[in-house]
C-alpha cells in the first residue's frame, strides 16, 4: 500500500512538470487557436539552453532560469513575428488556420534536426547538480527531491500566468483577442502585438519546464517528440486553452503513468493514455475543465 | 497542335520514359530510389482522397500502412494464402477501421481532427507493440515479422530483382492517379469540395457531407493499406516503429502539401521534388550531416506555405502553360480554375 502511496505522490510531481511542458502550448492554442506543433522542440531548445548554461556557469540548476527563461521569451516573440504571422495576414479570415498547424511542424523538423546536426544524437546529462538523484524520505517512502522542485515550480509559474492574465492590462488584451480576434481589434489592441506576446510566453514557460527537466532527465535532440505528444493529450484532457486545466491533466497523466504500471506491463500504460484521449476527444472534445469558451 | 494534343503527347512521353526506365536504369540503388519515389506519390495520392479533397489533415495514415502490412504478411506467414489475396483483405480492414475512426473524428474541429488521428495512430502502434499473440494470429510486438525470401514467384508477390517492384508499384500509382482523376470529376468529388470548402453552405443545398467524407476515408484507408502490403514485400520485413510511424505519416502529409492538397498532380509533384532530396542527401550526408533532408523539408514546407499556400502545383503549371505557350505560339486556353475566391 505504502509503495502506491509512494508511487501516486511521485506521479503527482512528475505529472505537475509535464502540466508545466504543456502550459505554453494551452495559452498559444487560447490565443491563437493553433496547436503549436514545434512545441516539443521549444522545450527540447530550452533544455539544451539549460544545459549549456549549467555546464558552462557551474551554477545550480534553478539559477538557469534566469537566463533561459527571457531568452526563451525572446525567441518564440521572434519566431511568432518573422515565421509564423505572414501566414496570419495571409489567412486572415479563417479561425484555425490549418496552414500555421503545418507551419509549425515545419519549424519542429527544422530545430529538431538542427541540434541533431549541431550537438549530434548524444544523450547529455549533467552529472554532477545537487538535484541529481536526491530522495526525500518520509517514513517509508522515498520522493524524488528534483521533481518536487518541479511540482512547486509547475504551481507557481501556473499562478503567475493565471495571475498576469487576469490582472495585468496586457494579459486583459490576450484574453480579449482570444474571445474575439475582430471585436478585439476594433477596441484598438494590435491583435499582432498579443499574438507575438502570447508565444513568447507560452515558450518563456516551455524554458522554464525545461530548467526543472534538466537536473533529472536526459538531453537529446528528438526529446521534445516525446513530450510533444503527451502535451497534445493534457491540453485536450484538461480543457484547450486552460491554464488550471494544463496542470490537472498533467497530474492525471503523471498517476496513470505511476500507477498503473502496479497492475499491468508498463508499456501498456501508453496505450491507455492514448485511449483515454480517444475518448475525451470524442464524448467531451472541450476536455474535463474547458470552459466553454476558450478562456 | 492543338493544346490539348500537346498535353496528350506530354503524358504518353511520361508514361514512355516510366516504362522504359528499368530497361535503360540498371543500378539497384537508383531503382530503389524510384520504387520509394513511386510508392511515396502513390500513398499521398492515398493520402489526398481524404487529405485533399475532404479538406481536413489526418496525421495518422500510418495506421493503415500497418494494417495492409501485418494483415498480408500474417497471412502468409501463418496460413499460406498468397499476399495479393491478403492484401485485399487488408485493405477491406482498414476501410472498415477508416469508416470506424471517421464516424467521430469528422465531427471535429481542423485542430481536434489532426491530433484524434495522430492519437489513432500511436494508439495502433503501441497496441502492436504490445501484443505478440492476438487470438491464434502471431503478431511478434515490438520485434516485428520477418518474411523469409524462400518461395520466389508472381503468387507469392516476391522478386529476386527490383524490377518487378517497380513496375507493381508504376502500375499501383497509375491506377490511384486514374481513380482521382474519376473521383475529382465525379459528384462525389464536386460534394467533398463542397464541404471541405463550406460545409454549412453544402449541408443547407442537400448535400450529404458526412457520407462523402466517410466514402473518401474507407477508399482513402483501402488504397493505403495495399501500399502496405507492397511495403512488406518489398522490404520483407516489418515491425510497429518502421511501418506505424509518426514519421510516416507526417511526410506523407508533407508531400502533399508542398506539392498541392486537393490536386491530382500535386502528390506526384511532390513526391517528385522531395524524395530525390531526402535520399541523395541521405547517400551523400547521412553520415557527416545527419537529418539535413529534414531541415530541408521543414524549410521547404514553411517557404511553400508563406508564399504558395495551394502548393507548387500551381506555379507550375503556369509556368508550364507559359513555356508552351513560347513554343507553340499564344493559343491561349481559357484557364479552368475551381476557386471561387
Amino acid at each position: 500500500m505504502i509503495y502506491i502511496l509512494e508511487d501516486a505522490i511521485n506521479g503527482v510531481l512528475m505529472g505537475s512538470i509535464y502540466g508545466l511542458t504543456a502550459l505554453g502550448l494551452t495559452l498559444i492554442f487560447g490565443v491563437l487557436k493553433v496547436i503549436n506543433f514545434a512545441h516539443g522542440s521549444l522545450l527540447m531548445v530550452g533544455m539544451y539552453a539549460a544545459y549549456w548554461a549549467i555546464i558552462l556557469t557551474g551554477v545550480h540548476p534553478y539559477v538557469a532560469l534566469i537566463i533561459v527563461a527571457p531568452v526563451m521569451y525572446l525567441f518564440g516573440y521572434y519566431l511568432q513575428d518573422i515565421v509564423i504571422k505572414p501566414i496570419f495576414k495571409a489567412e486572415k479570415d479563417v479561425r484555425e488556420p490549418i496552414t500555421v498547424i503545418i507551419v509549425t511542424t515545419g519549424v519542429w523538423y527544422i530545430l529538431d534536426n538542427l541540434t541533431l546536426l549541431i550537438f549530434g544524437p548524444t544523450y547529455r546529462n549533467i552529472q554532477d547538480n545537487p538535484l541529481k538523484g536526491k530522495m526525500l524520505e518520509i517514513g517509508e517512502m522515498f520522493i524524488s527531491v528534483p521533481k518536487l522542485w518541479g511540482f512547486v515550480t509547475a504551481v507557481v509559474t501556473a499562478a503567475a500566468v493565471y495571475w498576469f492574465l487576469q490582472k495585468t492590462r496586457m494579459g486583459r488584451a490576450i484574453r480579449a483577442t482570444s474571445l474575439d480576434r475582430e471585436a478585439a481589434s476594433l477596441m484598438g489592441i494590435n491583435q499582432f502585438k498579443v499574438y507575438n506576446v502570447a508565444f513568447g510566453i507560452g515558450t518563456a514557460t516551455a524554458g522554464i519546464a525545461a530548467v526543472t527537466l534538466v537536473p533529472f532527465y536526459n538531453i537529446f535532440p528528438s526529446v521534445g517528440v516525446l513530450f510533444d505528444i503527451k502535451g497534445f493529450i493534457i491540453v485536450v484532457l484538461g480543457g484547450l486553452g486552460s491554464i488550471g486545466g494544463a496542470i490537472l491533466g498533467g497530474i492525471i497523466i503523471g498517476l496513470i503513468e505511476s500507477i498503473a504500471p502496479q497492475f499491468m506491463t508498463a508499456t501498456w500504460t501508453e496505450a491507455i493514455v492514448y485511449g483515454l484521449f480517444l475518448v475525451v476527444l470524442f464524448v467531451k472534445p472541450s476536455g474535463l475543465f474547458g470552459v466553454k469558451y476558450d478562456w | 497542335m492543338t493544346r490539348q494534343n500537346i498535353n496528350r503527347f506530354a503524358l504518353i512521353l511520361v508514361g514512355v520514359v516510366a516504362f522504359g526506365l528499368p530497361l535503360v536504369l540498371r543500378s539497384p540503388t537508383y531503382l530503389h530510389i524510384l520504387i520509394l519515389l513511386y510508392l511515396y506519390a502513390y500513398l499521398t495520392s492515398s493520402w489526398n482522397l481524404v487529405g485533399g479533397f475532404a479538406g481536413v489533415l489526418p496525421l495518422g495514415h500510418s495506421a493503415f500502412i500497418g494494417i495492409g502490412a501485418y494483415a498480408s504478411t500474417i497471412l502468409s506467414l501463418q496460413y499460406g494464402i498468397s499476399p495479393w489475396i491478403g492484401m485485399i483483405v487488408g485493405g477491406i480492414l482498414a476501410a472498415i477501421v477508416g469508416i470506424l475512426i471517421g464516424f467521430p473524428t469528422f465531427k471535429m474541429r481542423g485542430a481536434y481532427f489532426a491530433l484524434a488521428t495522430i492519437a489513432f495512430g500511436e494508439g495502433i502502434r503501441v497496441m502492436v507493440e504490445n501484443v505478440d499473440n492476438l487470438g491464434p494470429l502471431k503478431i511478434n510486438g515490438p520485434r516485428g515479422l520477418q518474411i523469409p525470401p524462400t518461395n520466389i514467384g508472381f503468387g507469392n508477390y516476391m522478386f529476386a530483382g527490383k524490377e518487378p517492384y517497380y513496375y507493381i508499384i508504376l502500375v499501383m500509382l497509375l491506377g490511384i492517379l486514374a481513380i482521382t482523376y474519376f473521383i475529382s470529376r465525379s459528384k462525389l468529388g464536386y460534394y467533398l469540395n463542397a464541404g471541405g470548402e463550406e460545409p454549412e453552405a453544402a449541408m443547407a443545398l442537400g448535400v450529404n457531407v458526412a457520407r462523402a467524407k466517410l466514402i473518401a476515408m474507407a477508399m482513402s484507408s483501402f488504397f493505403t493499406a495495399l501500399a502496405g502490403t507492397f511495403y512488406a514485400q518489398f522490404t520483407l520485413y516489418i515491425h510497429p516503429k518502421s511501418v506505424i510511424s509518426l514519421d510516416f505519416s507526417f511526410e506523407i502529409a508533407f508531400i502533399a502539401l508542398i506539392g498541392g492538397r486537393g490536386s491530382i498532380a500535386g502528390p506526384v509533384l511532390g513526391a517528385l521534388l522531395l524524395r530525390p532530396v531526402s535520399d541523395f542527401s541521405r547517400i551523400y550526408f547521412g553520415s557527416t550531416l545527419p537529418g539535413l533532408h529534414l531541415i530541408i523539408f521543414g524549410t521547404v514546407l514553411i517557404l511553400v506555405m508563406i508564399f504558395q499556400p495551394r502548393g507548387l502545383q500551381e506555379p507550375l503549371t503556369r509556368a508550364y502553360n507559359r513555356l508552351l505557350d513560347k513554343i507553340f505560339g499564344g493559343t491561349e486556353q481559357k484557364e479552368i480554375t475551381h476557386e471561387y475566391s
